[in-house]
């Protein structure tokens, strides 16, 4: 009887061992239903994500991923109620700024080089800002991504009816006069807006603001938990935008599909977005129906100083718990090796691939409009480090808002958002 | 020979109540009361959600802290003019309340609820941040604000939109029966649902509602973009989409009202908006009491439409209680903070809670 026991048991070990290890998986980048197996046909973020992760599934021996069901707006709120619950995914994706808050409370699992080496990872392979991006405190919390940051997408034909092309490149503005100055004649021979942006909800009027305060060599707030937003710079980065508004050249009210929808409906000569629409704007050029015909992707021109631009990461991490179970972790490494393996893939996006291998390929360098804005990861910035940064961007996007929105003093505004940023830095 | 009594049957009516009450009982304990008093508990902690899941010491006693650092503030005055028309309204509510009790038009509970009301608003609206004086927490109150100028706006849209169409649609043939389906059909969709058709409604793009303003000759409105129209935006999609359980409690009234009070009125040449109001309006006085007291209760805890319609945007303007306190728990980590909310929003609710107890009681008398 004993024996019969003990051979059960061994074989449901045997057996358990045998069956696949399961990985749950939390993203965001939106729903994709039929994204199938190839890493190459697919189109826009969510469904190339998608694809990589279902080839992963179908590719990694002894590895089960399931993906799940997680909300782009509501993402990090889903994120942390789950590390509360004790029922963190097992890998899951998030930004570069975040990566101080949750590896300052121990949330994610340091990764070892020999861990890294190990899952066929080569750590040295990253460029120096796709390290920067997952190291917190000499230590390496997950595996890059991307590089991605925001673009001028332009209309090539409304540039080319204002007369702002040459040489088969849009001309764009190098001072805020110069802006206005397009911008009108712009208007002037096309009646089309010159430039469109999500300045109503999703904070991308914030990145812009962001983008010309670094270009004065200004920031929202120090290292040392400083707010500095009440200044000239932050004045004259918030006054390049609301001239255009002032003169009805761009429409504050659109928000982040409706101001894309204008761009696409010939409606807008330059979209302010980021590099995850590039695959989808050519795809979208490439139709009969589009009003927008002919496409370029332009990194974000200088209007003072010093070329910046608002950039961020999207990083794999491993929740701490995960690594009390060596098998699970062994998994999940294989997961964060399979998603780093085709960095290429991902780069079709439209993003910039964080390996130097696949930076150096052909096969990058042959990614549509990849060299128009091939200067964007010379100008990328972020801001300092900072553990709330998501209430922080909010008060920014308020305060903004309050301006082109509700014609709330800029003064005012700034002077708000100034004490509220450091009542945040302060808590 | 006497059969064995079961042992269900050993039990007196008293034990057997609370035997079947049993389940009820500790249901409501583990998922009601428990948490509250945990929320009570956490309200009174530093307690940041991602550390402390981390680390259980990682949290601090603070005491009532959190309650200064949200609803108080440095240099605080109070004077009876700092908001003149909302105190003026205050006193207008209580002389109301006295006049209309010594005249015998209010009852009892009714006169107190609407006097001490007016005393809140009086108190409340007079208080202000002095010179060189600020609010810790200068988005709550207007957040509080918000909040009631949802409900104030929502609860008198849904109780008159549903009185009229139940008052519409109280006959008995196939069409009418239609009518209230398609009428009720909306209250049956999630929030998710309700909140993405009127998005798709309200956009200035593609939107129902721009076109047919486009075809009028205007330009198209942003609703949930312009600070004049956004509020009014999740007041209307709301409106549609909790009229259904009104309507059927209405209509539930309607049929409650004897058909003979109707026949003794038209005898006395006392037919449609005349019946409507000497005859319908007054018999559903109970029902439109708990309709509004419910909704009142109901819309304080409005959450998804300001979440996914309007990001509580444009500057705020539809941030309500509930989003503040699901951000500050969640985005900003802060639970101790959002629980000292969730206290008082309970505390709000609570009150409209006892007036619809107290007003239930006295017109059972």
């Amino acid at each position: 009887m004993k024996h019969l026991l003990t051979g059960t048991l061994l074989a449901c070990a045997c057996a358990s061992a045998a069956t696949a290890q399961d990985i749950t998986l939390g993203r965001f980048f939106g729903a994709c239903e039929d994204a199938g197996n190839d890493t190459k046909a697919s189109v826009g973020e969510a469904c190339i994500i998608q694809s990589i992760i279902n080839a992963a599934d179908a590719e990694i021996e002894g590895v089960s991923i399931e993906t799940l069901p997680t909300d782009w707006g509501n993402y990090y709120d889903q994120i942390k109620a789950a590390y509360a619950g004790g029922t963190p995914p097992d890998v899951h994706v998030m930004h570069r700024h975040r990566v101080p808050e949750f590896a300052g409370f121990g949330a994610l699992a340091a990764l070892t080089e020999d861990d890294l080496s190990g899952a066929g990872i080569d750590p040295a392979d990253w460029t120096d800002s796709a390290r920067d991006a997952v190291t917190y405190n000499g230590e390496i919390y997950g595996i890059p991504m991307d590089l991605h940051a925001n673009l001028w997408h332009v209309n090539m034909d409304l540039m080319a009816e204002a007369g702002l092309v040459e040489n088969g490149e849009p001309v764009l503005p190098s001072s805020p006069e110069e802006l206005l100055e397009h911008a009108r004649q712009l208007k002037e021979a096309t009646g089309q807006n010159y430039l469109a942006a999500d300045f109503a909800q999703f904070p991308i009027g914030v990145r812009l603001v962001l983008a010309l305060m670094w270009q004065q060599g200004e920031n929202i707030f120090s290292e040392d938990g400083t707010a500095t937003i009440d200044n000239d710079a932050a004045q004259a980065a918030v006054e390049t935008i609301t001239q255009l508004f002032a003169e009805d050249l761009s429409n504050p009210q659109l928000n982040y599909a409706d101001s894309q929808q204008s761009f696409l409906n010939g409606e807008a000569a330059v979209l302010v977005n980021g590099t995850w629409v590039v695959d989808f704007y050519t795809a979208e050029a490439a139709k009969e129906e589009t009003g927008l015909d002919n496409y370029y992707a332009a990194d974000f021109p200088t209007l003072f100083g010093e070329g910046a631009t608002w950039a961020d990461s999207h990083i794999w991490v491993i929740p701490s718990p995960v690594k009390q179970d060596a098998e699970k972790y062994s998994a999940a490494l294989k997961v964060l090796a399979f998603i780093n393996e085709h960095n290429v893939d991902w780069a079709r996006t439209g993003h910039m691939a964080v390996r130097n291998s696949v930076l150096e390929s052909d096969e990058y360098a042959a990614l549509p409009h990849r060299t128009e804005y091939a200067g964007t990861a010379e100008i990328a910035r972020d801001t300092p480090p900072a553990e709330n940064y998501g209430a922080i961007q909010d008060v920014l996007n308020r305060e903004l808002q309050a301006i082109w929105l509700t014609d709330k003093p800029v003064g005012d505004a700034l002077a708000d958002a100034n004490i509220e940023v450091q009542d945040l830095l302060d808590r | 020979m006497p059969k064995a009594k079961s042992p269900l049957r050993r039990l007196n009516e008293t034990q057997s109540a609370y035997l079947l009450l049993l389940p009820f009982l500790l249901t409501y304990g583990l998922f009601l009361i428990y948490p509250f008093f945990r929320g009570v508990w956490i309200s009174l902690h530093d307690w940041n959600l991602l550390q402390v899941a981390f680390n259980p010491d990682a949290k601090k006693f603070v005491g009532f802290e959190n309650y200064v650092r949200v609803m108080w503030g440095r240099n605080i005055e109070w004077s009876p003019w700092a908001r003149p028309v909302l105190q003026a309204l205050g006193l207008l509510g209580i002389a109301a309340a006295v006049t209309l009790n010594r005249t015998r038009r209010l009852t009892g509970a009714t006169g107190i609820a609407l006097g001490l009301a007016g005393v809140a608003l009086f108190l409340i609206a007079g208080v202000y941040a002095g010179e060189e004086g600020r609010w810790f927490d200068r988005r709550f109150w207007p957040t509080v604000g918000n909040t009631v100028l949802f409900v104030a706006l929502t609860v008198p849209g849904v109780t008159i939109s549903a009185l009229l169409i139940a008052a519409a649609l109280n006959r008995e043939t196939r069409a009418m029966g239609l009518l209230r389906t398609l009428f009720f059909l909306s209250q049956v969709l999630s929030v998710t649902v309700v909140t993405l058709i009127w998005q798709i409604m309200f956009s200035p793009r593609q939107g129902l509602i721009a076109n047919i303003t486009e075809l009028s000759g205007g330009s198209p409105i942003t609703w949930l973009t312009d600070e004049r129209f956004a509020m009014a935006a999740i007041v209307i999609a709301t409106i549609w989409w909790s009229l259904g359980i009104a309507m059927i409690l209405f209509l539930a009234g309607l049929q409650d009202i004897s058909k003979d009070l109707f026949e003794a009125g038209a005898l006395d040449n006392c037919t449609g908006i005349r019946a409507f109001w000497y005859i319908t309006l007054p018999n559903l006085k109970r029902t439109i009491t708990l309709v509004i007291i419910l909704q009142i209760i109901l819309h304080f805890q409005v959450f998804g439409q300001s979440h996914l319609m309007t990001q509580g945007g444009p500057n705020d303007e539809t941030q309500v209680l509930v989003r503040y306190i699901y951000q500050t728990a969640f985005r900003d980590s802060e639970l101790g903070r959002a629980s000292a909310m969730a206290v008082f929003l309970f505390v709000i609710m609570g009150a409209f809670s006892i007036v619809q107890f107290l007003v239930g009681r006295e017109e059972k008398d």
